[in-house]
């Protein structure tokens, strides 16, 4: 019992935070619901003419996928630098072919513009 | 303890979002270096609707829809003003001369602690249709939600300009959009953030009495003082680089403009000359203003839209026509570099070229009347320098991405007064 003490009081500290929280967000909830004009995402004064949901190019999405391939690239790093001392010259030329092909897709990128922003 | 809380809110800054009427405009921007208020560029983000001046009945109900949009607990202030809208709401009026920081600063207290019930929603609560789709319960139908949500259409496809084929989103922005003049009303096509079309659909506020004359218009009637236009003249440039300058999200050099446009005296134009190199400092004219191709500045040269003209390659200027000018030695800055930097530049050396006229011109005053060159180009009677620059704005914006966009509207520095007030002078 005296090991749980501390998490007893901990857990109910934040169930009395939950309640709290939510009797004030219900008091609210309450006594304001936004009309339709209150509703509407302000743009200076008129009413919008159209639904505001739309489709565009995001430009850094291949941008983000080559930081994706990097950030992979360096999970595999890690275990190698551990062994690279024991291992040698064969990690290093090992871990130069792995980094070599990568170079290709950069390349192969900036051939495409995907550096291009804009 | 939740009183504790109260008084702690109580005594925080009220933010306020601002609607600018007729003739006070600069009235508004002083209030940026006001204490114990902050203006805020949404009316999401304020407590108190402040209305100064009269809006005209155009924007009545774009008035109230500002005000439905703050959120609870809200009130309004109405300092020098009666606008249609916003007559059902309760609000505090105060006079012209009442001080409206103080003001604001009691409504909000009283907002706050509870003194003072929050004011309800003006507009009636109904959408401008129900959402239905094309089945027995209202569901289904074509595009991504099926049906016609709340009336509105949902954004059509158009190219893009990598080549694909995406929505292009119909946006109206304005009057009280707070990056544009109040009063101002564009309506926008945007392919994500690239302006694909643009209309201006109003451009007025108020009326032309409420609007009052400057100095520049007056001197199209009767001669005035040069050391009064042109400090009047280094001021307003002054002003639009406050503005320009929070645009751009610098706050505290826009304030440092503010501050210097209210105590800039003649013959002072090394401390404009100070600020123009602080502003160059921000790299702000490397970083965010945008290039201007060779397109848009042949619109803008020959425009007579004062420094925009000048620095886009014009030379006009009304003030060579006058021999008091002539007299003192003036000749207009030109040869500003590019871009939109360039009108920034222009601007600047145009402030201090001021400066300094004033404390040389003496009890000199103009000799010719009918045309005169204000901040923003050559005005005369009936012809106002924002009314030709906003028939540019359409082929100016087209293309831009949204930002450059805006900083390139703020470099024309439209003033809706200077064009309402011109038109009065020509009824008159």
């Amino acid at each position: 019992m005296t090991d749980l003490g501390p998490l007893a009081v901990a857990f109910s500290v934040m169930v009395a935070a939950l309640l709290a929280v939510l009797a004030s967000w219900l008091r609210t909830a309450r006594n304001a619901r936004a009309t339709a004009p209150e509703r509407v995402p302000f743009t200076g004064g008129r009413p919008p003419s159209a639904h505001a949901w739309s489709r565009y190019h995001a430009r850094y999405y291949p941008m983000a996928l080559l930081f994706l391939a990097f950030d992979m690239e360096m999970v595999f790093m890690y275990p190698w630098a551990v062994v690279f001392v024991s291992e040698g010259i064969v990690a290093m030329v090992e871990m130069g072919m792995f980094i070599a092909i990568l170079l290709l897709g950069v390349l192969y990128a900036w051939r495409e513009r995907a550096f291009d922003w804009t | 303890m939740t009183s504790v809380f109260h008084r702690m809110a109580a005594a925080a800054d009220a933010p306020v979002f601002a609607l600018a009427g007729a003739g006070m405009r600069w009235a508004v921007q002083d209030l940026l270096l006001a204490d114990g208020i902050t203006l805020v560029d949404s009316p999401r983000a304020a407590s108190i609707l402040l209305v100064a001046g009269e809006l005209g009945p155009r924007l009545g109900e774009a008035a109230a829809r500002v005000h439905d949009a703050l959120p609870h607990p809200r009130a309004t202030v109405l300092w020098a003003s009666a606008p249609d809208g916003l007559a059902g709401a309760g609000a505090e009026r105060i006079g012209p001369d009442a001080d409206p920081v103080a003001a604001t600063r009691a409504v909000f207290r009283d907002l706050v602690l509870g003194g003072r019930p929050s004011e309800p929603a003006l507009l009636p609560d109904v959408d401008p249709a129900t959402w239905r789709g094309v089945g027995p319960y209202g569901q289904g139908g074509s595009g991504m939600t099926g049906g016609t949500p709340y009336g509105r259409p949902m954004a059509e496809l158009g190219p893009d300009r990598d080549g694909l084929r995406l929505d292009v989103l119909p946006t109206r922005l304005g009057p009280f959009f707070a990056p544009l003049p109040a009063g101002l009303e564009l309506d926008l096509r945007v392919s994500g953030d690239v302006v694909v079309e643009a209309r201006v659909t109003g451009s007025e506020v108020g009326t032309s009495e409420a609007a009052g004359g400057s100095a520049f218009v007056r001197a199209l009637t009767q001669p005035q003082s040069i050391a009064d236009l042109e400090m009047a003249r280094a001021r307003a440039h002054l002003r639009w680089a406050a503005e320009a300058l929070r645009l751009q999200g610098l706050r505290a050099i826009s304030l440092r403009a503010l501050e210097l446009a209210r105590t800039i005296a003649p013959g002072d134009s090394a401390a404009v000359g100070r600020f123009a190199t602080a502003v160059q400092r921000t790299g702000v004219y490397r970083w965010s203003l945008p290039n201007v191709d060779d397109r848009r500045r042949s619109l803008l040269a020959d425009a007579r839209l004062g420094p925009v003209s000048r620095a886009c390659g014009g030379v006009d200027d009304e003030r060579l026509a006058d021999p008091a000018y002539i007299a003192l030695g003036f000749a207009p800055i030109t040869d500003v570099g590019d871009g939109v930097a360039a009108v920034w530049r222009a601007r600047f050396g145009e402030a201090s070229q001021s400066v300094d006229l004033a404390s040389r011109a003496g009890s000199a005053v103009t000799t010719v009347t009918g045309t005169t060159e204000s901040p923003r180009g050559r005005i005369a009677l009936g012809d106002a320098p924002t009314a030709r620059a906003l028939e540019f704005v359409p082929a100016l914006v087209e293309g831009l991405e949204w930002g450059d966009a805006l900083a390139t509207i703020a470099a024309l520095d439209l003033d809706l007064d200077e064009m309402a007030a011109l038109a009065g002078v020509t009824a008159a």
